[in-house]
């Protein structure tokens, strides 16, 4: 048997500021399995960010254990998650945080670079990839001569050029138009589909949980709800 | 990641604000601009120095009675001066050696008489790189040949006498066993150095007259003054000698006979280095700023990165290449601004001499210094400087590189 991409046992998340403790997370139990197309809903301070934050080994729990392909997330030295995240794990952010001195193609380069793909393979495959989301002919501008879905399109190039286990992508059409979401949606539906790469999503934009085909729903820090569609968009 | 991403990526960093870059670069080039000057200043002046003070003494490294040093009488005599000479010479960083009797002397004209410092040389043996009164000639002439007639005088020594070229001065001394001898010569040249105590006092003579007259022999003088290139071989030039010619007398070096000047100079480099050391704190505080700047701006941006997969280490390597490009364009622009004002100042100084006393002159140990200010920088020192402008642009970025390596990735991606 396989194990799940990602897997929360009992996670709980408590920050604490002063004698002030807020509670993120209150024992969440989540698996989702490879290839799945998983939209975590819920209203702010559900802990949504959280648990995407946790997986994407950004932060750690305060108990309980997180697990991407079976490794616990809590037994790996520093090195180890920068390598995780690495070769692992792809992240589409909301404010699209490219490298803003580096051109489309460098922005989606630089984690295979980092993984040491030879020049040519890596040439290959993100060209390849700069096209598959449309942006073919842009790859010399920079993020700032490029709109915001453009921009979240090479976010998204560079999240899946390193080949990973799961992409999270935290709100990644919340600064953008509708028609720009609808777009990126079926871009990312397409890679989760021709790729077979996981996508775990942390919205409450609607457009987002239409084109999901699991709905994991959040309160206070717990699923409150897990729906699976018959299928998405 | 492999360096040259790295750099590349270091380089769009530190022109992402221009400005910044640009003004902490001119800091970076400034300093270094005063710390070649000054370190130049000091080096010419120094070497200048000490290459005056062996011109009028007895040379870079001195050969000479044991006991000459303690007392420096007419007795303490070293001798088969010719042998010493030809060893010295052998010596690769030797440029020449020669005889020279100096010591104490009565001068008199009919009207007065003065103590004065007598220094005999043999004029074929020496030119102006040795005799440092070759270009100090105001009137007269100086002697071609070891044993011409004739008495040069300091010209404030020739006031004081009375004396006029042509006119008859006694001088008075003791001879090689301590007997008071006396001559007479014509006075014919007077110098004037520049350094009042010493054209008070200064008293020249053929070596030839002098050794006649105080009984020497042909080959025997108080003093082998040897010259050397570079004064800061005098050390090894002396430790070299001292082993080639054995207990017999004494090899010293011009510190050692000059002990004042050695302080003077001593202090001198100390406040030198002193300024250099508050220089290069002030601009690594510059350069410090920039960069702590430059990584508190993007402490999102190095979260994001560590996101994605970029190692606390690559983090770390990539703001210390920032620091390193920085330090290196400093450089560059360093040798840009000091290129000319160097070059002008090493070849035509600036006159000083009016910043100086009323004789236009400054002195110190009865050496003058040259009221031309010009400069050079011994190679080794510029290496320096340019290794120190590196090292405190590096360790101004460490801790800034240290902080980009420990962004937290989750805090610093939710600063907005």
């Amino acid at each position: 048997m396989t194990s799940p991409t990602v897997e929360f046992v009992n996670v709980t998340k408590v920050y604490r500021k002063g004698a002030m403790e807020t509670h993120a997370l209150r024992g969440l139990n989540l698996q989702v399995n490879q290839g799945e197309f998983v939209a975590i809903w819920g209203p702010s301070g559900s802990g949504k960010t959280t648990a995407l934050n946790l997986v994407g080994a950004l932060d750690t729990p305060t108990s309980g254990v997180v697990r991407l392909e079976g490794r616990p997330l809590g037994d790996l030295s520093r090195r180890e998650l920068s390598r995780l995240r690495r070769d692992r794990i792809g992240f589409v952010f909301q404010a699209y945080n490219l490298i803003p001195v580096f051109t489309a193609y460098e922005n989606a380069e630089a984690v295979v670079a980092l993984q040491g793909v030879p020049a040519r393979e890596r040439r290959e495959r993100v060209m390849q990839i700069l096209k598959d989301v449309g942006l073919e002919g842009m790859e010399h501008r920079r993020p700032n001569e490029m709109s915001g879905g453009q921009q979240q399109r090479v976010a998204i190039a560079r999240a899946i050029a390193s080949n990973p286990a799961v992409i999270l992508a935290d709100e990644p059409t919340a600064n953008v138009d509708s028609e720009t979401a609808e777009r990126l949606l079926t871009i990312m539906q397409q890679l989760n589909e021709e790729r077979g790469v996981t996508f775990v999503f942390s919205t409450h934009d609607p457009r987002v949980m239409k084109y999901a085909r699991r709905l994991v729903g959040m309160v206070d820090g717990a699923v409150a709800s897990d729906e699976v569609k018959a299928s998405g968009v | 990641m492999n360096a040259l991403k790295l750099i590349s990526l270091a380089w769009r960093n530190l022109w992402r604000q221009r400005r910044r870059t640009l003004l902490t670069l001119v800091s970076i080039a400034f300093g270094g601009f005063l710390a070649v000057i000054m370190t130049a200043m000091q080096d010419r002046s120094f070497a200048d120095f000490i290459d005056s003070a062996a011109r009028l003494g007895a040379g870079h490294v001195t050969i000479q009675h044991q006991e000459y040093l303690d007392t420096p009488t007419l007795t303490r005599t070293v001798k088969q001066t010719d042998a010493k000479r030809s060893a010295a010479e052998g010596d690769e960083g030797v440029v020449r050696a020669v005889d020279r009797v100096s010591g104490q002397a009565m001068v008199a004209t009919a009207s007065d008489s003065f103590g004065a410092l007598f220094i005999a040389y043999d004029p074929t043996q020496e030119d102006a790189d040795t005799f440092e009164f070759a270009d100090d000639l105001t009137a007269g002439s100086l002697f071609q040949t070891p044993d011409e007639k004739g008495i040069v005088l300091g010209s404030i020594l020739a006031r004081n006498l009375g004396a006029e070229l042509g006119d008859k001065v006694v001088f008075t001394m003791t001879d090689r066993t301590g007997n008071i001898v006396t001559d007479m010569e014509r006075l014919s040249g007077i110098v004037t150095t520049g350094a009042p105590s010493l054209d008070g006092a200064l008293c020249l003579l053929p070596l030839g007259t002098v050794r006649r007259v105080v009984g020497y022999e042909p080959t025997e003088s108080t003093q082998v003054a040897v010259f050397i290139g570079d004064g800061r071989d005098a050390l090894r030039t002396a430790r070299t000698l001292r082993q080639q010619l054995g207990e017999g007398v004494a090899v010293l070096t011009w510190d050692q006979i000059q002990p004042e000047i050695r302080a003077f100079i001593a202090m001198k480099v100390g406040g030198g280095r002193a300024m250099e050391l508050i220089i290069g704190v002030l601009v690594a505080a510059g350069i410090f700023n920039t960069l702590f700047m430059s990584v508190m701006e993007r402490t999102r941006e190095f979260g994001i990165m560590m996101a994605i997969g970029y190692s606390p280490r690559q983090l770390f390597a990539l703001v210390m290449a920032e620091s390193g490009l920085l330090a290196l364009l400093g450089l560059v622009g360093a040798a840009l601004i000091t290129a000319w004002p160097y070059y002008y100042l090493y070849t035509h100084g600036i006159d000083m001499s009016a910043a100086y006393s009323e004789s236009g002159t400054v002195e110190v140990g009865g050496v003058g210094f040259d009221t031309i200010l010009r400069i050079g920088i011994y190679p080794e020192n510029a290496l320096i400087i340019a290794l120190a402008v590196v090292l405190a642009t590096v360790l101004a970025g460490i801790y800034p590189a240290w902080k980009a390596g420990r962004v937290s990735p989750v805090e610093s991606i939710n600063l907005v």
